[in-house]
């Protein structure tokens, strides 16, 4: 079983050093409630939308891919078993000794990596796929993360990520802890927000996204903005959270790649 | 589908020519509320500048230089990028779908001695034989017709227009103001009201003009599908200091915080 040392820590960036600790501790309950969630076919996002039906991935035998932010690298596991040559990376030791415990169950095995993404300890062009669900282009910086990403990625490969929409981050009240319709928050200036459990988020305007993907290099392929089913379920949002994610993205899916 | 007036047509077939129709008799009825500021811009009194609070293209840099360029107003209105781009060397055709407006575009060509060629026609429409495949390095469109026509019919005929390694560069307003302007309303407002998915074709029910506008990843997948890379999306934030613009209809204290307008530009691979 390869797995890097744990030992960036003194390297970590503040939000890597808080996003670290907060995983590490919340690790095994998150798994508790979403691993069964994360099983099955590819699937992207809070309600679990089929890579099939979205059509991002499409066959991945036979090419090198990098998860980031692979928490239970339930995803990876999924592409390992469809031929994928596979390496997961997260900051999180905890969220890595359930991949590993995973991967001894399926018995697949490929690379575990302890690290942040706005490092990578991987040489230039080394991956045809860098992707990640909610991973981290959610908790990692995405300005000194995307030109590392687009320095792995060999040409003709892909980045492909799903996270918060920014109209997600407009509209959440904080004090009801629910999405509404008003504007609550700016979007210029959008880049990173901490929650009440001192995580770090971050997010960009779809401008600004563009504007970086093109800085590396990369070119636009897509964004999917798409609408969970009116009677999808999901482990990580209730139902009226569903209602409005039926009228305005509350996630969507970058697709670039490097030409 | 819900938000009041939305069009339940959610396929992106519409009715190019009735819509043309209706746009061109809103358009014949607003074109005078348009000569004065058309004759600020033809003037020279204001430079060439984006948008609603008339942002500078000498700061926002989308065109570069345009000296010797082909380039194609589409739906130029009262012709004023027509005239800001021939003085800048670039040779310019435009059309628009309002005769009322090429007329007063005509008037200002001989009164400011600014010569480029003006026809009547429908974005989404063109005849292949005026205008024709890969003749035009540049298509510029500032709530012109990439907002007063079907994006899926004017899309591909940019894509057939442009040369390769052309550009079309589009002002727009954005999807977020958009869906915060309720359709009949004077102004947009903070909150969401009209729906994100199946944006597409919008009418106006005080003088049944009909706008066009796709969510972003829409508006992405139809570059791609006809070829087209994209360079850029400007998130246009006017300064603080804006004078007030002389459309009401979104408000500079909300424009300072979301963006009230889009610009995408894009290239023929």
């Amino acid at each position: 079983m390869a797995s890097s040392d744990p030992d960036t820590a003194g390297g970590l960036t503040e939000s890597a050093r808080a996003n670290r600790a907060f995983w590490d501790g919340y690790s095994t309950e998150y798994q508790a409630l979403h691993h069964e969630a994360l099983g099955g076919d590819p699937a992207w996002g809070l309600w679990r939308t089929p890579d099939a039906q979205l059509g991002v991935l499409g066959d991945v035998a036979g090419l090198d891919v990098l998860e980031l932010g692979c928490g239970g690298a339930q995803f990876s596991l999924q592409l390992a078993a469809r031929g994928a040559r596979v390496t997961g990376l997260d900051n999180s030791e905890a969220q890595l000794a359930h991949a590993r415990a995973l991967q001894e169950q399926f018995g697949l095995s490929f690379p575990l990596v302890h690290g942040q993404a706005e490092q990578l300890p991987f040489p230039a062009e080394s991956f045809d796929l860098v992707f990640n669900d909610f991973g981290a282009a959610t908790f990692a910086d995405p300005l000194p993360m995307i030109p590392e990403i687009a320095r792995v990625l060999r040409r003709g490969g892909r980045l492909a990520f799903a996270h918060a929409s920014p109209l997600d981050w407009l509209c959440f009240d904080d004090d009801a802890d629910a999405w509404g319709s008003k504007l609550l928050h700016p979007l210029f200036g959008m880049r990173s927000e901490t929650d009440t459990a001192g995580t770090v988020a971050f997010n960009l305007s779809h401008g600004e996204w563009i504007r970086l993907f093109t800085s590396c290099g990369l070119q636009i392929e897509r964004l999917v903005e798409w609408q969970p089913a009116p009677d999808a379920v999901s482990t990580y949002r209730d139902e009226p959270t569903c209602a409005w994610a039926r009228r305005w993205p509350i996630e969507e899916i970058w697709v670039v790649s490097k030409p | 589908m819900s938000g009041p007036g939305r069009d339940p047509a959610t396929t992106p077939a519409s009715d190019s020519a009735a819509d043309a129709v209706a746009n061109r008799e809103a358009w014949n009825a607003k074109a005078p509320d348009y000569a004065e500021a058309g004759r600020r811009a033809w003037s020279g009194e204001r430079p060439p500048s984006w948008g609603l609070w008339h942002q500078p293209e000498s700061e926002l840099n989308v065109l570069g230089d345009v000296r010797g360029l082909d380039v194609l107003d589409y739906g130029c209105g009262t012709g004023y990028w027509s005239a800001w781009l021939t003085r800048a060397g670039a040779r310019v055709t435009a059309f628009d779908n309002a005769p009322e407006q090429l007329a007063t575009c005509r008037r200002f060509q001989d009164e400011f001695g600014i010569a480029f060629p003006i026809q009547l026609a429908s974005a989404g429409q063109l005849d292949p034989e005026r205008f024709r495949d890969a003749s035009f390095d540049l298509i510029l469109s500032e709530y012109g017709g990439l907002t007063w026509a079907d994006p899926y019919a004017t899309l591909p005929e940019c894509a057939r227009l442009l040369r390769p390694g052309g550009r079309l560069a589009f002002l727009k307003i954005s999807t977020l103001l958009e869906v915060c302007w309720p359709l009949g309303s004077a102004v947009a407002g903070d909150e969401l009201v009209l729906d994100w998915f199946g944006l597409h074709r919008l009418v106006e029910p005080a003088d049944s003009s009909v706008a066009f506008d796709l969510p972003p990843g829409e508006w992405i997948r139809l570059f791609r599908e006809h070829g087209l890379v994209v360079e850029s999306l400007r998130e246009l934030r006017p300064p603080a200091d804006a004078a007030p613009s002389r459309h009401a209809f979104v408000m500079l204290d909300w424009a300072r915080q979301w963006p009230a307008e889009e610009l995408w530009t894009v290239r023929k691979a």
